[in-house]
């Protein structure tokens, strides 16, 4: 009697489903995931939402608004309490890219470090599914929480704004240019994050270490962010696109570099 | 039988270490293939080689008709390997893990709830299917793992100490579920140390240190090394004229008085068990009962694995 085997290559639908489902599983029982990817949104929604009514109420010193001329002199020109808040309104904007940055960082590198630590990786790659396949279905779940927690959170931001602010922050947080960088970079920036937490991943067994080593990402983004409210860098639609596709360019590479150390025989021989 | 994997000087370095060197395997469909050796003889290597998880140094191997190399996601698909650590997601529940594996290997929902069942149902464990496999007991984890690697009806098998740190209830289901597989035809390549459990179920043995050092049947490999031994009890205990007829009788090699017993040692029991029947009663002694005198495949092992080395 011969016997027949029933298995065949999964297609890539289902692969993807099936390896986000049980990660988001396995990432909503841990209470300390769930509590780091939630907690830098809310804080920087808190703190932008609170400043951007504290600008509202409390109008804002000669001093001040002259030091704002002279940080930010793209917003010269502009009533002082408007310019205030649109300057505020602004500055937390900047502070919503580094959502995408942070928060699936930690989920990518507890998809992989965790799997080291529970040794699940040796039956998973028993399957018949390609390393790549594999990959791109890990960075699939840990892209799309984090940019669904960013774009909810922008959403809240806006209304917050929208119902608190002036004219002027409503303006500045419903800019064409930072809608599209919601819209555009933030998916962008997530990928790049989680692939960068990936490749970081094969190479340390220790969350914080791996944390602490996919933290610099932030640091061009903090700086870009910075350049740009303060005027002394202004991204127009072309600086915009050239940013868009060098992110694009950066999650291939970046993606193929893990998916290189993120090999069978690497993992199962190498990988301690 | 037909051969369903063959493999030709399969060879694996690490560096300076050859962990398997130029190994000649085949292994036929239906059978149960033990692969005994030493911790660190390299046959987790060995395993992990014929999955298509790691790729040879050189050498080649053919598993379930697909060339190692070339096809080895059509391997991947044809095998289940269980591992040494059961590497189940521990905070999912036992029916979660599985459909996730099902699905891993192709299997659409239908088909997956229904293996997911049926192999819930076989380890014992259908009752707590809901229930996160950390509160499962390391036994049920190995049962729950072995599920796994069977749910897309693999055509050989790869068991990694399958029974290992098991109570002898979890054993015992474990043991009944490779002979199902045989009967099924399918091929378990079984890497254990549980001698008594090779000899038990294994139909031939590979005693292996980083290269084949003996294949056969548990029964020739004692035959050849020990001979046939058939033990006499007689009542109250043999007498020294006793030995002496038995070892004049035609076909005997050797006997021996131990414990009370007579040990014969000849090379075709058929026939000469009945001659030395009839010498000890016609000589006045009384037989309480006779047995064919198997020695354990644990001396068989040590006497050819450690005789290697």
């Amino acid at each position: 009697m011969t016997a027949i085997a029933i298995a065949r290559r999964p297609d890539r639908p289902a692969l993807v489903r099936a390896v986000c489902v049980r990660e988001w599983r396995e990432a909503l029982a841990n209470k300390l995931l769930v509590g780091m990817t939630l907690l830098p949104p809310f804080v920087i929604l808190l703190a932008g939402i609170t400043a951007v009514a504290a600008a509202a109420v409390n109008p804002p010193s000669e001093r001040d608004v002259q030091a704002l001329y002279a940080a930010a002199p793209a917003v010269q020109g502009l009533d002082p309490k408007e310019a205030v808040q649109g300057f505020i309104a602004t500055y937390f904007l900047i502070l919503f890219m580094l959502i995408p940055t942070v928060v699936p960082l930690t989920m990518a590198i507890y998809s992989v470090i965790g799997e080291k630590q529970m040794r699940t990786l040796e039956p998973l790659l028993a399957a018949p599914v390609g390393v790549g396949e594999l990959l791109f279905a890990k960075s699939i779940a840990s892209t799309v929480p984090s940019v669904i927690v960013t774009w909810t959170a922008y959403a809240i931001y806006l209304a917050s704004v929208a119902s608190l602010g002036s004219r002027a922050a409503v303006n500045a947080v419903t800019a064409p240019r930072w809608i599209l960088a919601i819209v555009v970079m933030v998916p962008l920036l997530t990928l790049l994050s989680v692939n960068l937490g990936i490749l970081i991943s094969t190479r340390v067994n220790d969350v914080r270490v791996a944390q602490q080593i996919g933290g610099l990402v932030v640091v061009p983004v903090v700086g870009i962010g910075i350049a740009q409210v303060t005027g002394r860098v202004v991204i127009n639609n072309e600086g915009f696109l050239q940013f868009s596709l060098f992110l694009i360019a950066a999650d291939l590479v970046v993606f193929w570099l893990a998916k290189l150390a993120f090999q069978r025989e690497n993992i199962l021989v190498r990988w301690r | 039988m037909k051969t369903v994997l063959r493999t030709e000087k399969l060879t694996k370095r690490f560096g300076a270490l050859t962990a398997v060197d130029g190994v000649d395997l085949e292994v036929r469909e239906g059978e149960v293939f033990g692969y005994l050796g030493p911790n660190g003889a390299g046959k987790t290597t060995t395993l992990r080689l014929l999955c298509a998880l790691i790729a040879p140094t050189s050498g080649g191997a053919e598993v379930a008709g697909f060339r190692l190399g070339r096809e080895d996601a059509q391997i991947r698909a044809q095998v289940g390997i269980l591992t040494e650590q059961p590497g189940l997601y521990e905070r999912q529940s036992a029916w979660e893990n599985l459909i996730f594996y099902a699905t891993l290997y192709g299997l659409n929902g239908p088909t997956a709830r229904a293996q997911s069942e049926r192999f819930l149902r076989l380890m014992g464990l259908w009752e707590r299917r809901f229930e996160a496999v950390a509160t499962f007991s390391r036994g049920m984890k190995q049962k729950m793992a072995i599920a796994r690697s069977a749910l897309h009806e693999p055509r050989i098998l790869f068991l990694d100490e399958p029974t290992t740190g098991l109570d002898p209830d979890a054993a015992k289901t474990v043991r009944e579920f490779i002979v199902a597989l045989r009967g099924e035809g399918r091929t378990v390549f079984l890497c254990t140390h549980n001698l008594d459990e090779a000899d038990r179920l294994c139909d031939r043995i590979a005693f292996f240190r980083h290269k084949i050092i003996r294949i056969d049947t548990p029964d020739h490999l004692r035959a050849e090394l020990y001979g046939r031994a058939t033990e006499f009890r007689l009542m109250p205990s043999p007498r020294p004229e006793d030995l002496v007829r038995v070892k004049a009788v035609p076909g005997v090699h050797d006997a021996r008085l131990e414990n009370g017993s007579i040990i014969v040692e000849a090379p075709d029991p058929l026939r000469t068990n009945p001659l030395l029947i009839r010498t000890l009663i016609d000589g006045g002694a009384q037989i309480a009962f006779v047995t064919e005198r198997k020695p354990h495949l644990e001396d068989v092992y040590l006497k050819i694995v450690e005789g290697h080395a």
